[in-house]
Parts: structure tokens; C-alpha cells; sequence
């Protein structure tokens, strides 16, 4: 081993350590499919026994000594039921309940105390969610609810429905399952030692031939990742029958009991066992025969899944393996260690950064590619993908002008209308911004003004308030009775105006709040760079001859170009992206026709609830931000190499 | 070793003093704090703090306070704070964000539990309505805002009472060229058409919440506005909220079609009656029925005293309170015994917007309402202008808001 070169040590170090990131990695998944099988079957046979049960209740009306009766042999002959309670709202009534404390006094039927108004709470979602989903044609609210407890059983609740209408809910909670016997680790640090072992005798035959040593490294450690895979997953179809043998068990023994329940057997026991809306899965018949074809399909997408994170895993195991083998690692340590100062005053920036910056940011381009809206919150990211439909939907409707049987009219919910407006927005903003800036800027700088300082302190005091402030304060002056401006409108003997009725004076509305508050800064900035503009400049122009506009053309512009041009840029993206002053002023009156981008985002996030739709609105927005952004830097570097 | 034995325990004796001392307080003022946002100002907040004023001091244990917060952000920091813990326990809004805050979740707390017969009889049954989404019941209504007829008394003695009779006393009172008009409203507002609109049996969803915005009685209530502006030619052109002021205070309108907020903005010269809007002959002589705003008062799911709070709201919304809110607070009440009162009942402004409220629909508070103010606007827009005709303008926005609402719903599971 002494002969081995830094090198192959690295290269070496490196397979060890991201091998045995990735067979953990994969262990762990493993296990995690089997407590999430195991989960599954408790939860799949407690399902079957509680919707049964709310079958025999629906018989039985709903309430009555029948319900009491069938809620007793239910728990005799699945204990692990407990407590069952059946509700019914209409009659503020626990109907039935198992629970230790419901005994003697407080023993069903009785009404709800206030105490229990959860369980209330809950009949009552339950006949909202089955309303909901009829009235609308789609799945989207559980019928069946399937809480985890604290302790990891379930607690399931099944509506009630004795005529077609749901009148209460069958509550029972189910203890957790036992959790699988544990994987053992043998199969991993099998693969672990033969991978390094082999490596170590490869880089003994190979000698220090790094080309070939890195090939080698790569080529054990996806073959130990990837095979160590394969051989795990081969149990999973077992534990799969399993569940469906565990579950046709408890369908075969749950319809026997309802039979002899309700003295008939008219009902459909495979429909019990079904995902939360009540839709059959069709695994197990009701005779309890398995549907082989439809779990090996389902099986089949199961195994896809963890597929895929093998392979992301071992993919991230191998960027592991190439940043250590290659000596990545040890001179990021190297210099780290050096640096540790510097890295430690920094960490608190960095992690910042990461939880505030960045992980939200990512999110918002994932969000963007998913149908996420208010009503599937809950659902994983990645059970709503929908790729890019979001973008292809919001880019390809280019009609902003809708031609109708006379004459046209402008889409104002159209991108484009809303995009041509945001950029009419900034360029109008920032163009008045720097004129009037500039010109205040120039009244100041005359020598021997009297009171500057007071005039100075004047002129940035729009900019010191706070600028949602600003906003409320000018939306104020725009009402149309009481505002300020419609007084002085009507002083000069006009007619009042509606401000906020009309796109093109709501746009006049905004623009002067904005204007209002982005002069101050244009003007700070130009002040300050007239004053660094030496004297003797002008006294020479003045020797020479040269015109007021002359020096203004030939020496105060050039001079200010170097402060004018950051702050127009910043001024650009900050406008553009100015958020409070239409939201707040015009609220993208009327219909939607002042809206610029970022309250057009806003708007479809928090007003129509398309939050997928509305984080790929942003993405765009941000992508617009991005190429202005190359585009103005590559400009502005141009200027800087003429001047 | 036992001097510092001694030592330690009587530091950690002190140590208990204070912090006996500092809980002692606390436990001797067990109050249970309730707070109450709201955005009420003027009137109506000083009729409202009157009345938790009165029962903070009839409940030693319990104490409300009403906290303001700005119309503008209130939505926005409710939907933000209440899920997550931090907002108050109480709040007052109307009910068009209702079925949006439901969905979201975690933010409404059903009250059928806490409801008996007797509560919920106390309303008019149309607030209640609004306060009901999918069945249930997740708020107690205040007080409700609807349009009705008001006419200049120096114009117009007897008030229409129907479409015809409307159009007949509006047209002798109409002279364009000398800028005045026999009635005069916002017409091209969706919001406003709503009284027509819902005369001939029209409306925004059909009973199984899908919008239906192309109905053909929605059609019917426009083809009669365009009679109205086109034929009859009784209502001006481009109304705007400050034309119809300025025409109403200038003496110029004899009819105009608005609601509460609108007296504030009458002039004391202009001598008005309150009637209510007439029938529709066109429309088999059904009454105009606009669309009534509804505020309610609600508990916060994450409300750690929903008990007391629901104690408060039925206090807030008994009887005596509707009438110091609607006397003092000038807010027309959602309890019906409050109209018992013999102050309330002579009051012209209260018993004129009550009886039109028997004619009027809640607007709907499912969360789908907000896509259809846009496209509606628009297509309001394009009919009151003649540039397309109403079915066609309502086909194109009813494929808009379509479009929006299965994207919100999505597939589903």
C-alpha cells in the first residue's frame, strides 16, 4: 500500500467515502419503502374495516340502537379498531362510541359536548368534501380523511350516508403498525469493502496511471451503488403480495362480518378498499383474489420511482467521488483551514443567503413548473408536474387585441399587454425622474442660493417617507369627491375625473406618485456629482467663449455620466419592479389595465390562487430582469472602454 | 461544602421568589385576552368599541380588544397570519373572501357546532346565506350593503314600480342636450348590472358551482340595458361614479341606482327618497334583485379561546347591540329583532335599505368569484360601447373565467 500514489490515496479516500454516503443513502430509501408498505397495509386494512362499518351504519339510518350494536361486533372482531365513534351532525349526537371514557354516564347516544366539536367538525368536512367532488365533477377533496397521530397509528374517518346524503362520520383510530424487521447492513458493507478492496488491487496493478485509476473508481462505484440497489429492491415485490394478501384477508373477513352484520350481503366490499376519494384501487377483488396484472403495473411504477432516486443518488455519489478523487476536496480544505477567519465571519452571511435567497428561489422555478393552486396545497410538487405548460400558456397567448363583431378591444390580463405596459411604466418613470432630478439638481448647485440647505432638505423629503406611505397619500388625492386634485380640477371650472376608470388617467395617477417619488434620488445623485466637477472647467469654457449650453453640453453631462449611469440602471430594475405603487395607488384599475408585471403576479397568486401559474409569471419577470441586466452591464463596460 | 450547600439552596429559593413574583400578577389577571381586528373607522368603529367597551366591563374574565387595521392590507394580513398562529381572534370582513380563506384552510372555524335554533333565527336568513359555504356556517353576519333606487323628491314624486313606469318617468325627464337624465347609474359595472341580472333569473354559477356566466337570462338583462341606452335612451353615455355624482348633486338625475355609501356624498341641497328598485316587466314583473355585500364576524381557526370568541360574536350580534351598531354605527343590521326597535324602524334611510334587502341575493363568497370581475368588466365594457353583443361578449368572458377556474381546480387527485 506504500506504493500507492497520492493520487490513487485520493482517488481511493474519495470511492470510500461516496460509496458509502450512497449505500447509506440507499439503504435508508430502502427502509423507507418498507415502513411506507408496511404504513400502507395498516392503513389499507384499517380503511376497509371503517368503511365497511360506515356502510352497516348508512343501513342502519345512521343512528339507533342497530348502529350501537354493529359498532360492537366491529370492534370485537377488529380490535385494533379503537375507539370507534360515530357521529351525526344533524342530530348533535355521538351515535356510538368504544372509547373508555364514553362509559356509564357519559356512555353513547348522548349530544356533543363542546369538547367534541372536532369530531362535529369533521362529519361535517366529510359531507362538504362528498358535496364538493359531486358538484364539480372532479376528485379534489378526501372523502375518507386519514390523519397520522402522534404516535404514528391513523385516525380514519368515513362519511355516513344513509340516503344519498351524508348525515355523520365513523371516527376510529388504529394504533401504529409494527415497523418491519430491520434491513440488515451486511448487503451494504459487502459492497463497500469489495468496491474499495478491488480499487486497492486495481491501483496496485495499474500503478500511477490517474486517467485509468479515475476511470476505475467511477466504474466500482456505480456498479456497487447501482447493484446494491437492484439486489435490495428484489424484496420488494414480496413485501408487496404480502400487503395484498394481508389486505384481501381483511376484505374476505371484514364482508363475512358485515354479512352477518346486516343479515344480507348486498353490498360491494371491494369498493372499501380505496384511496381517500373513495375511489376503488382494484388491487384485491371481493372474494379476495389479487388483480396480479394491476399490482405488477403498480409494483412496476413503485420500482421506477426508487429507480430513479437510486440513480440520483449514486449520479450525486459520483460528483462526491470526483470532487474528493480528484483533489477538489482537499484544496477546498486546504483552504478553508488557511481562510478560517474569513470563512467564519462569512458563515452567517452564507447561510443566510442559502435559507433566504436561495432555497426560496429555487422553489419558485420547481412551483413553476406544477399545477399548484389553493385547492391542492397539500400535494407534493411533484405529484402536480406539468413541465412547461405554465410558460408555453403565458407566452403563447399573444392576443392582446380581441377583435369583436364592431370595433376592438384590449385584453388587459394578457402578458403582453401587461408587459408592454410595465416597460411604457419604467422608460415614462425613469425618464422624468432623471430630467426633473437633474434640473432640481442644477437650480441647487447655482452659487449663492439662498436657504439651499432648507430647499435640499425639501426637495428629499418625499424620498424619507416611506413610500407605501406615499402611495396611500396619493390614492387619497385621486378619489374622485374628496381627493385634492379634483378640487383643484374643478376650482379651474372642469369636470370632476374618475382617475381610476380610465387606463390612460389611472396611468396618470400612478406615474405622478411614482415621479413624486423618484426625483429625490435622481437629484441626491446628480448634486453630488455636480459638486465634484472642478470650477476652473467652467472658467476655462467661460475664457473660451463657450455658452451656457455649450458647458452644459461639453462639461456637465460627460462629468455626470459616470454617477447617472448606475443610478439609471438601478432606477430601471427598481421601477420596473416597483411594486406598492400600482398595487397600492391604482390597484390595477380598471380591469387589470395598470398592472404591471410583479401585481400581475401577485394578483394571479393571491386573488385567482394559481400559485404555479403565478411562480412561472415570476420566472419570467426574472428572466426579463436578467437579460436587461447582461445586456446593460455589456453596455455600460462598452461606454466605460470609449470614455 | 455545607455553607455552600446553603448557599445554593437559597439562591435557588430566590430564584423561585422571583419567579413567583413575576407570575404572580399574571395569574391574578387570568383574563382571557380576545383580539378583534378590524378596519371600521368613524362611526362605526365608535359604536363598535362602545359595545365591547360594554361587555369587557359585564365579563371580568374576558377582554376584547379591537385592534384597526387598514382596509387595503387587511385581506392580505389575515390569508398571512391567521394560518400560521399569529393573527387575532376575531375578525371582521365581508363575505366575498370567505370561501377563498376556507379552501386555503386553517384560517375559518366552522361555527354549526356552537349554532342553535335560536342564534341562527335572529338573522335575516339572506346574511346567513352569505356566511354559509358548502353547507356550513362560518360566521355570524353584522350588517349588509345593497343597491336601491334613490330619486331627487324635487324631480320625481311617486317612484316607479316598475320597468315600464321607470322608463316613462325617465324619459320626460331626460333632455341630453341640456345634460340631464331621467336615470342615471353605473351600468357598465358588473357589480351594479348585478340587479338586473339577477331579475331575469341570471347569475355567475349554477347550482353545482360552475360558472355560467353566457346564461341566456344573463343575456336577456343585457339586451334590456342596451333597449335602455340605445332606444329609450334614458341613461348617459361613459357613466362613471363621479358623473353620477355630479349629475345627482347637480339637480340633473332625477333616478339613480346606488347604495349606502352613496348618501354620504348626497349635498345638503339635493331632497332624496329611498325606493325600492321596480319590477321587470320584461322580465315577467320580477323585482330587480342586486347582489348584497354581507360582512360577518369570524373566529380564527388558530384562536387559542375559540369559546369565548364565539361567546363574544353571539353577544355582538344579539339584538340590543345590532341597534346601538346601527343607529350609532349607521350600519343597516343582519339581525332581524333589531328592526323591532321603534328608533330603528323610524328611521327612513334603515327601513327603506331592509326592505330592499328582501330583494336581493348574497354575492357569491366561493373563492372562483374573484376570476370573473376582469373578464366581466371587459365584456360589460364591450356591450355598453356597442362593440360586440351580449352573448357574444358573454360567450368569450365566460371562456376566460372557464379557463381560470379549471385551473384552479385542476384534474383533482
Amino acid at each position: 500500500m506504500t506504493r500507492l500514489s497520492p493520487r490513487a490515496r485520493w482517488l481511493a479516500a474519495g470511492l470510500a467515502l461516496a460509496l458509502a454516503a450512497a449505500l447509506a443513502a440507499e439503504h435508508r430509501l430502502l427502509e423507507r419503502a418498507r415502513e411506507a408498505h408496511a404504513r400502507l397495509a395498516a392503513q389499507r386494512t384499517a380503511v376497509v374495516g371503517v368503511r365497511a362499518l360506515a356502510e352497516v351504519v348508512s343501513r342502519a339510518g345512521g343512528q339507533g340502537d342497530e348502529v350501537r350494536r354493529a359498532v360492537e361486533r366491529f370492534a370485537a372482531a377488529q380490535g385494533e379498531l379503537a375507539p370507534i365513534r360515530v357521529v351525526d351532525f344533524n342530530a348533535r349526537s355521538l351515535e356510538a362510541s368504544t372509547a373508555p371514557a364514553d362509559q356509564g354516564e357519559q356512555a353513547a347516544p348522548r349530544r356533543l359536548v363542546r369538547e367534541e366539536k372536532d369530531l362535529y367538525d369533521q362529519a361535517q368536512r366529510l359531507r362538504a368534501a362528498v358535496e364538493t367532488n359531486r358538484q364539480e365533477g372532479v376528485s379534489r377533496k378526501d372523502e375518507v380523511e386519514i390523519e397520522r397521530t402522534a404516535g404514528g397509528g391513523f385516525r380514519i374517518a368515513a362519511p355516513v350516508e344513509p340516503a344519498g346524503e351524508v348525515t355523520g362520520a365513523v371516527i376510529a383510530e388504529r394504533p401504529p403498525p409494527a415497523a418491519p424487521p430491520a434491513a440488515g447492513w451486511g448487503g451494504a458493507l459487502l459492497a463497500l469493502l469489495a468496491a474499495v478492496g478491488l480499487f486497492a488491487a486495481l491501483a496496485w496493478l495499474l500503478g500511477d496511471r490517474p486517467a485509468a485509476l479515475a476511470a476505475a473508481a467511477v466504474v466500482l462505484l456505480a456498479a456497487a451503488a447501482l447493484g446494491y440497489a437492484a439486489v435490495s429492491l428484489g424484496g420488494l415485490a414480496a413485501d408487496r403480495m404480502a400487503m395484498e394478501e394481508a389486505v384481501a384477508g381483511r376484505l374476505a373477513s371484514t364482508a363475512r362480518l358485515a354479512e352477518s352484520v346486516l343479515g344480507d350481503a348486498s353490498f360491494d366490499a371491494a369498493a372499501w378498499d380505496a384511496d381517500v376519494y373513495r375511489r376503488g384501487l382494484g388491487f384485491v377483488a371481493a372474494d379476495g383474489t389479487i388483480d396480479a396484472a394491476a399490482v405488477t403495473a403498480d409494483l412496476g411504477r413503485t420500482r421506477t420511482r426508487l429507480w430513479r432516486a437510486a440513480a440520483g443518488v449514486t449520479a450525486a455519489a459520483l460528483a462526491l467521488l470526483l470532487f474528493v478523487g480528484l483533489g477538489g476536496a482537499g484544496r477546498l480544505a486546504v483552504t478553508v483551514v488557511r481562510h478560517r477567519v474569513a470563512y467564519a465571519y462569512v458563515l452567517p452571511a452564507i447561510v443566510a443567503m442559502v435559507v433566504l435567497v436561495f432555497f426560496p428561489f429555487a422553489y419558485g422555478i420547481a412551483l413553476s413548473f406544477t399545477e399548484s393552486t389553493l385547492y391542492n396545497e397539500s400535494q407534493g410538487l411533484w405529484e402536480k408536474w406539468i413541465g412547461v405548460d405554465n410558460y408555453a400558456d403565458i407566452l403563447s397567448d399573444v392576443a392582446v387585441v380581441k377583435q369583436a363583431e364592431q370595433g376592438s378591444t384590449y385584453d388587459y390580463e394578457n402578458f403582453y399587454w401587461t408587459l408592454g405596459f410595465t416597460v411604457v411604466w419604467t422608460v415614462v418613470n425613469v425618464a422624468f425622474g432623471v430630467t426633473l432630478g437633474l434640473f432640481l439638481a442644477l437650480l441647487l448647485n447655482r452659487q449663492g442660493l439662498a436657504l439651499r440647505p432648507v430647499y435640499r432638505v425639501l426637495l428629499i423629503l418625499p424620498w424619507a417617507v416611506p413610500n407605501y406611505i406615499t402611495a396611500l397619500v396619493w390614492k387619497g388625492m385621486f378619489h374622485q369627491q374628496f381627493g385634492v386634485v379634483n378640487q383643484i380640477v374643478q376650482m379651474l371650472g372642469l369636470a370632476p375625473v374618475a382617475w381610476f376608470e380610465h387606463p390612460f388617467t389611472s396611468f396618470l395617477a400612478i406615474w405622478a406618485t411614482n415621479g413624486w417619488l423618484s426625483f429625490p434620488f435622481m437629484m441626491v445623485i446628480s448634486l453630488g456629482a455636480l459638486q465634484s466637477i472642478p470650477g476652473d472647467l467652467y472658467e476655462a469654457a467661460e475664457v473660451d467663449g463657450a455658452s451656457r449650453w455649450q458647458q452644459f453640453r461639453s462639461i456637465t453631462l460627460p462629468s455626470l455620466k459616470p454617477a447617472l449611469v448606475p443610478a439609471v440602471i438601478i432606477s430601471v430594475i427598481w421601477t420596473f419592479n416597483m411594486f406598492n405603487i400600482p398595487y397600492l395607488t391604482s390597484g390595477g384599475e380598471p380591469a387589470g389595465a395598470t398592472e404591471i408585471l410583479i401585481t400581475g403576479a401577485y394578483k394571479i397568486a393571491f386573488q385567482k390562487y394559481q400559485y404555479g401559474y403565478a411562480a412561472a409569471y415570476a420566472t419570467i419577470i426574472f428572466l426579463i430582469l436578467l437579460a436587461y441586466g447582461t445586456w446593460q452591464n455589456r453596455v455600460t463596460r462598452a461606454t466605460e472602454a470609449v470614455g | 461544602m455545607s455553607i455552600k450547600k446553603t448557599l445554593k439552596n437559597l439562591n435557588a429559593l430566590a430564584t423561585l421568589a422571583v419567579a413567583a413574583a413575576l407570575v404572580a400578577p399574571a395569574s391574578a389577571a387570568a383574563k382571557t385576552e380576545l383580539v378583534l381586528w378590524t378596519s371600521y373607522r368613524g362611526a362605526e368603529r365608535t359604536a363598535l368599541e362602545k359595545v365591547v367597551q360594554a361587555y369587557n366591563a359585564a365579563n371580568a374574565d374576558v377582554r376584547v380588544n379591537v385592534l384597526a387595521v387598514p382596509h387595503d392590507a387587511f385581506a392580505d394580513k389575515i390569508t398571512a397570519a391567521v394560518p400560521r398562529g399569529k393573527g387575532p381572534d376575531l375578525f371582521i370582513y365581508a363575505q366575498d373572501r370567505l370561501g377563498g380563506w376556507i379552501e386555503a384552510g386553517n384560517t375559518i372555524e366552522p361555527l354549526d357546532f356552537f349554532l342553535d335554533d335560536e342564534t341562527t333565527g335572529r338573522f335575516l336568513p339572506t346574511t346567513l346565506d352569505a356566511m354559509t359555504y358548502q353547507g356550513t356556517i362560518y360566521g355570524l353576519p353584522l350588517n349588509y350593503k345593497v343597491l336601491t333606487l334613490i330619486y331627487n323628491k324635487a324631480i320625481i314624486q311617486e317612484p316607479p314600480k316598475t320597468s315600464q313606469e321607470l322608463v316613462a318617468i325617465a324619459k320626460k325627464h331626460t333632455d341630453v342636450a341640456a345634460g340631464r337624465y331621467g336615470l342615471v347609474y353605473w351600468y357598465s359595472d358588473f357589480y351594479v348590472h348585478s340587479g338586473l341580472m339577477n331579475a331575469f333569473g341570471g347569475g355567475v354559477f349554477d347550482g353545482d358551482r360552475n360558472p355560467t356566466l353566457d346564461r341566456a337570462a344573463n343575456v336577456r338583462s343585457m339586451d334590456l340595458l342596451l333597449k335602455w341606452i340605445n332606444d329609450d335612451k334614458i341613461l348617459p353615455a361613459e357613466p362613471s361614479t363621479a358623473l353620477i355624482t355630479a349629475l345627482f348633486n347637480g339637480g340633473k338625475a332625477a333616478m339613480i341606482f346606488n347604495g349606502p355609501w352613496f348618501l354620504g356624498e348626497i349635498s345638503d341641497d339635493v331632497d332624496f327618497g329611498l325606493a325600492l328598485l321596480p319590477k321587470i316587466d320584461e322580465a315577467g314583473g320580477a323585482p330587480m334583485k342586486p347582489w348584497a355585500t354581507i360582512e360577518g364576524i369570524y373566529v380564527s381557526a388558530t384562536s387559542q379561546h375559540k369559546d369565548a370568541a364565539f361567546d363574544f360574536i353571539d353577544y355582538l350580534t344579539a339584538a340590543p347591540q345590532a341597534r346601538t351598531l346601527a343607529l350609532e354605527g349607521r350600519q343597516t343590521p343582519a339581525n332581524r329583532q333589531a328592526y323591532d326597535d321603534p328608533a330603528v324602524k323610524k328611521d327612513p334611510v334603515l327601513a327603506a335599505f331592509s326592505r330592499q334587502f328582501e330583494n336581493a341575493v348574497p354575492m357569491p363568497n366561493l373563492p372562483e368569484m374573484s376570476m370573473f370581475w376582469s373578464p366581466a368588466t371587459t365584456a360589460m365594457n364591450l356591450i355598453v360601447k356597442g362593440s360586440a353583443s351580449p352573448s357574444a361578449a358573454l360567450k368569450e368572458a365566460q371562456e376566460k373565467v372557464l379557463r381560470d377556474v379549471q385551473r384552479l381546480r385542476g384534474s383533482g387527485g
